[in-house]
């Protein structure tokens, strides 16, 4: 089809400026244009362009269309998760969110507020992995800083392909997960680490289904005091918009669109271009010089370039305020000459921010940014109609009425129809098998790339800059450290007050059943954070999933929601920010449901946490929490017997409060050794990890948990709402007792012995094993696959 | 001098990112830090009120990060923004006995300056010495155990007996302290000799070990070293991280007792000297 005839090129222009003839398109033409444009708006959506245009009595410029382009994208407004979202994770516990704009906020003590935000950055990172997760990395901290937030940590949970997958069954266009998972983790180090932010969380999970669509997500924590917390939006007209930071280029075009379409075998030829550049070295004294104009009192409006670029931004601080923008395109700092206006207009070069300044502050704002060698650029200002004009060598060329612009479109189940799959369908499938020797399965377990350490990434990223993490993402005796269950910093210079950031979620329950498993994540967070004496406080969710528009996965988004919903509810936790993307697909499959969900606990003081280590031998060890059940769906113990079926872990949100009160409250009195939460591998790998970081054995007996079931599944079952604790030998009583007017139910199982880890059940020994043994198996894994 | 009169420079340029809690080590033991961007020493793009001198200050400190990205060398760009206007005054600044400290980047700015390993002279033109890529050929966060060795020449751990052991950790890819090659052998002798080792890497047994206890593979597990005149000290772990006992990565096993860390009397040591010479 030939529609060149449509694109006419304005003769009056003293630059190239066409008009798009939409009036005289029809449906099939209206889609060409869409997708020659690389605007993936659907045909309803360029209908309703048209109609505008009609009304306006004028055709659309092409800038306008690729403006309407990144704002009606699925990224930038959200138009397939809008419902389900609202109708199950909108409106909890929302008198504690103080904003909810680019990051969350919420209160940290009288006179501070955190703020966080967590999103992704997944095709970028799958066709150019160092890139994409680089600016991953630098593209959320700056959601903190435009909230006028210190950034303190960050959090990076990542999703790849089996690492030993055969280099021959890779399909055409997707790169090795070894190669992606270096590639994602260099880009992480070399911005975070420059930039001087902590990573202190996240989760490397390798399943299949991510082969050709690893995810790269990517959470960003940050403190400020009360008065410093700036909104995304103009004070009054006449406010200036002055663009700070990197320049615009030609990297990071249709970066929105990209994310809103399935990759192909040729992403990686058609999109790169759609990868932004990311510059640490820029974006460092891009946050000193922000912070310092908002500190002082310099700004009316603060807002960073995301998805959708200088677009986004101009209309958004505008609009929210009731206000519009008038833009002059020719004074925007360029890498390379020769930018079309609409190139300059919905780039998303990084390292930007956009600051909102009284015209009597200008000057001031100027001489902090010269101090620090930025540039910044008055660039247009803020009008009383809800209008954004854009001016480009004095001509117009674009105007949009706000409304349009950002009213993009909602779609509801009859755009959007969901299907939701029976879980029960899987469940059906579990076969026996004889219980095999547990020895080799432990070993086998401690090696599974989900479970063996992670030090590989973690030592690579500096997760001690600033000097305020407490409880470090390794944890226990020199040499012997292992995982913790959550990371704690301690953010003010003069308050003991921490806080614990964790980020979880298991693929495998997701794939299986979207409900239990979205519950079972809210579970392991709050799990997570109360292990080291954190109250959960918020969470952020983080929704990877595939094409909104098969029905089957549209399906898997809302039982999730649901699912999450309904855990977050009953514990009163809100969701203070969060991401969709959605279209993470590839050739090969979709990756499975994957909501990440990053949680965030307070804990008072500091000095009582707890860490995950044994730390003395003869003291009592017990298993506290829900009943251990046959709940094998989705285990990694099923998943290295190669076998599959199984209900996946349910949760009883109730009994989870009460264990969490009763846990936090025996670590406040200070009862108690060790704890850890029981996930991945169940029991068997949970004090397994307690031994090997505290280089103490055990005397474990199973015989007191679940009577009905085989050794096996009492020891590897991943049952939700269970840690192992240590209890201070003197303080038994106590803690029980306190457990006891919680209603947290607890058994004994064992005690901390010197050097070997033996395992029971009744009289049958079924574990026997050095701490060595387990620690080289356990921390040499990964090593030995990445070197 | 009193202690609260004492100032301390906290320099810094694009890309520095420990100096907050640098400033805060100094702060937090009563003394007056402030941090300095290099173009107020410089005298570019600042108001008059915003201009500094060096000697405006007892101490200056350069702290860890990544000195303008440091893509070239580890503190190349930094030292030689720096030495473009400052080399004579800080030359007289190490003559006239004021106290030096790099830490992380901060050590490799002071080798690139000349400064370190100072042997036979107080800046020398060129550097002497380099830190290398480390031999992993990776970032390495980690926690690292220094043996104290120095004799009583570095101002800077005046304070810490000679043999003991200190939990500073390392968080650095380019700490491996080199010199010309055919020269090593020698240098690493002299500087022994001249009492200007002050820090070498060990295990929890407090021998000389390898990786991962030394992070980067610097021969004679040099961790950190004073100038000749003991008072420019540069050093790549980060004795900043371990100013209270609750940023030991092992506190909650050995427990925090006073919450005194053990990189605290680093700067414990400098300020004393301060007050005691000035």
């Amino acid at each position: 089809m030939d529609i060149d005839r449509l694109f006419k090129k304005r003769k009056d222009s003293s630059f190239n400026f066409y008009n798009v003839d939409l009036f005289s398109a029809n449906d099939e033409e209206l889609q060409a244009i869409s997708n020659e444009m690389g605007l993936a708006l659907a045909l309803a959506e360029m209908q309703r362009t048209k109609e505008y245009f009609q009304k306006k009595n004028r055709l659309p410029t092409y800038i306008e269309l690729q403006a309407l382009g990144q704002a009606w994208s699925e990224h930038c407004c959200y138009k397939s998760s809008k419902v389900p979202l609202k109708k199950y994770i909108y409106g909890i516990k929302e008198d504690k969110i103080i904003a909810r704009e680019d990051a969350g906020i919420v209160e940290f003590d009288k006179d501070h507020y955190y703020c966080a935000a967590l999103e992704s950055h997944n095709h970028p990172s799958a066709v150019e992995p160092y890139g994409g997760a680089a600016t991953g990395v630098g593209g959320i901290v700056r959601d903190i800083v435009c909230m006028g937030g210190r950034p303190i940590a960050y959090v990076d949970p990542l999703f790849f392909g089996l690492l030993d997958y055969p280099f021959d069954k890779l399909p055409k266009g997707v790169k090795h997960p070894r190669f992606l998972f270096k590639g994602v983790v260099d880009g992480i180090r070399d911005y975070g680490n420059r930039i001087g932010v902590p990573t202190l969380s996240g989760q490397v999970y390798f399943h299949e289904g991510y082969t050709g669509n690893c995810l790269v997500n990517v959470g960003c924590i940050g403190i400020m005091k009360k008065e410093e917390m700036i909104h995304s939006r103009a004070k009054a007209p006449g406010n200036i918009y002055i663009y700070v930071g990197g320049k615009t280029g030609r990297d990071g075009i249709h970066g929105v669109t990209f994310a809103s379409a399935e990759l192909t075998d040729d992403s990686e030829e058609s999109s790169r271009s759609a990868v932004q550049v990311g510059d640490p070295i820029t974006k460092e004294p891009v946050i000193h010089c922000t912070l310092e104009c908002n500190r002082k009192g310099l700004l009316e409006g603060l807002k960073d370039f995301g998805g959708g670029g200088l677009s986004c931004v101009c209309g958004e601080l505008a609009y929210d305020a009731g206000f519009g923008a008038e833009i002059h395109l020719d004074k925007v700092p360029l890498k390379e000459e020769g930018l079309a206006p609409w190139e300059i207009w919905i780039s998303e070069s990084q390292e930007r921010m956009m600051f909102l300044v009284a015209p009597e502050n200008v000057k001031k704002v100027l001489h902090i940014c010269k101090q620090w060698d930025v540039t910044a650029v008055e660039i247009g200002k803020v009008i009383d109609e809800q209008i954004t004009r854009v001016f480009f060598k004095g001509e117009k060329i674009l105007e949009l009425d706000l409304d349009f612009f950002t009213g993009g479109p909602v779609y509801d189940c009859s755009i959007r129809p969901y299907t939701i799959l029976d879980a029960k369908k899987l469940e059906q499938k579990e076969k026996m098998f004889d219980q095999p020797d547990l020895n080799n399965v432990l070993k086998n377990l401690l090696a599974s790339p989900n479970i063996a350490s992670k030090e590989w990434v973690i030592r690579q990223y500096d997760h001690e800059v600033q000097g305020n993490t407490v409880i470090k993402p390794l944890q226990g005796k020199l040499d012997y450290e292992s995982h913790g269950d959550a990371t704690v910093i301690k953010p003010l210079e003069d308050s003991f007050k921490g806080l614990a950031v964790t980020a979880n979620i298991n693929p495998r329950f997701m794939e299986r059943d979207q409900y239990w498993g979205a519950c079972s994540a809210i579970d392991e967070t709050c799990r997570n954070l109360v292990a080291v004496g954190a109250k959960p406080d918020s969470l952020c969710d983080c929704l990877n999933f595939g094409n909104p528009e098969k029905p089957e996965k549209m399906g898997e988004f809302y039982e999730a929601c649901r699912g999450l919903g309904d855990a977050a509810r009953v514990l009163n936790l809100p969701f203070m920010s969060g991401n969709v993307s959605f279209y993470n697909e590839s050739v090969k499959t979709a990756v499975p449901p994957t909501p990440e969900i990053m949680g965030i606990g307070l804990v008072e003081d500091i000095r009582k946490c707890v860490t995950s280590d044994f730390k003395k031998t003869d003291n009592p060890i017990y298993l506290v929490g829900k009943e251990t059940e046959k709940e094998m769906g989705g285990s990694e113990y099923y998943s290295i017997m190669n076998t599959d079926g199984g209900i996946v872990p349910k949760t009883d949100i109730k009994l989870l409060k009460n264990c969490m009160e009763g846990i936090l409250s025996v670590i406040e009195k200070e009862f108690i050794a060790s704890c850890h939460d029981v996930s991945e591998g169940g029991i068997g790998v949970c004090i397994s990890e307690m031994a090997i970081g505290g280089n103490i054995g055990a005397n474990i007996n199973l015989s007191k948990i679940n009577k009905d079931l085989r050794s096996d599944f009492k020891l590897f079952s991943e049952s939700n709402t269970r840690w192992i604790i240590e209890v201070k030998k003197d303080k038994v009583k106590e803690f029980e007792k306190i457990l006891d007017s919680f209603k947290t139910p607890y058994v004994k199982i064992g005690q901390t012995k010197k050097a070997n880890l033996l395992i029971k059940d009744n009289d049958c020994k079924i574990i026997d094993q050095k701490i060595n043994t387990l620690l080289d198996v356990w921390k040499n894994a990964i090593w030995n696959i990445m070197g | 001098m009193k202690l609260e009169d004492v100032k301390v420079a906290v320099l810094r340029i694009e890309g520095t990112n420990c100096e907050q809690e640098s400033y805060d080590a100094f702060k937090r033991l009563g003394a007056y830090p402030e941090f300095v961007h290099l173009k107020q020493l410089l005298g570019i793009d600042c108001n008059k009120d915003e201009k500094r001198d060096v000697f405006g200050f007892q101490c200056l400190m350069i702290p860890g990060g990544f000195s303008a990205g440091d893509y070239i060398r580890g503190g190349a760009i930094f030292a030689a923004r720096i030495k473009s206007k400052l080399q004579k005054s800080l030359e007289s600044f190490v003559k006239q006995e004021y106290p030096i400290l790099g830490v992380c980047n901060g050590f490799q700015v002071l080798i690139e300056l000349g400064l370190l390993p100072g042997i036979d002279t107080v800046m020398s033109d060129v550097p002497q010495a380099c830190l290398n890529i480390n031999d992993s050929d990776r970032f390495e966060c980690r926690p690292t155990l220094l043996k104290h060795e120095n004799n009583g020449k570095c101002i800077f751990t005046s304070k810490i007996p000679n043999g003991d052991v200190r939990l500073i950790p390392s968080a650095h890819a380019e700490g491996k302290l080199l010199f010309p090659l055919e020269r090593q052998e020698k240098i690493l002798d002299e500087l022994e000799k001249n009492d200007q080792v002050v820090f070498r890497y060990v295990d929890p047994d407090g021998n000389y070990a390898g990786y991962p206890w030394n992070p980067n593979g610097s021969p004679g597990n040099i961790a950190g070293i004073c100038n000749d005149l003991g008072n420019v000290f540069g050093l790549m772990p980060h004795p900043e991280r371990t100013f209270y006992r609750h940023q030991h990565p092992d506190w909650t096993q050995s427990g925090l007792d006073d919450n005194v860390g053990d990189g605290r009397e680093v700067f414990e040591s400098v300020l004393d000297y301060i007050c005691k010479r000035f």
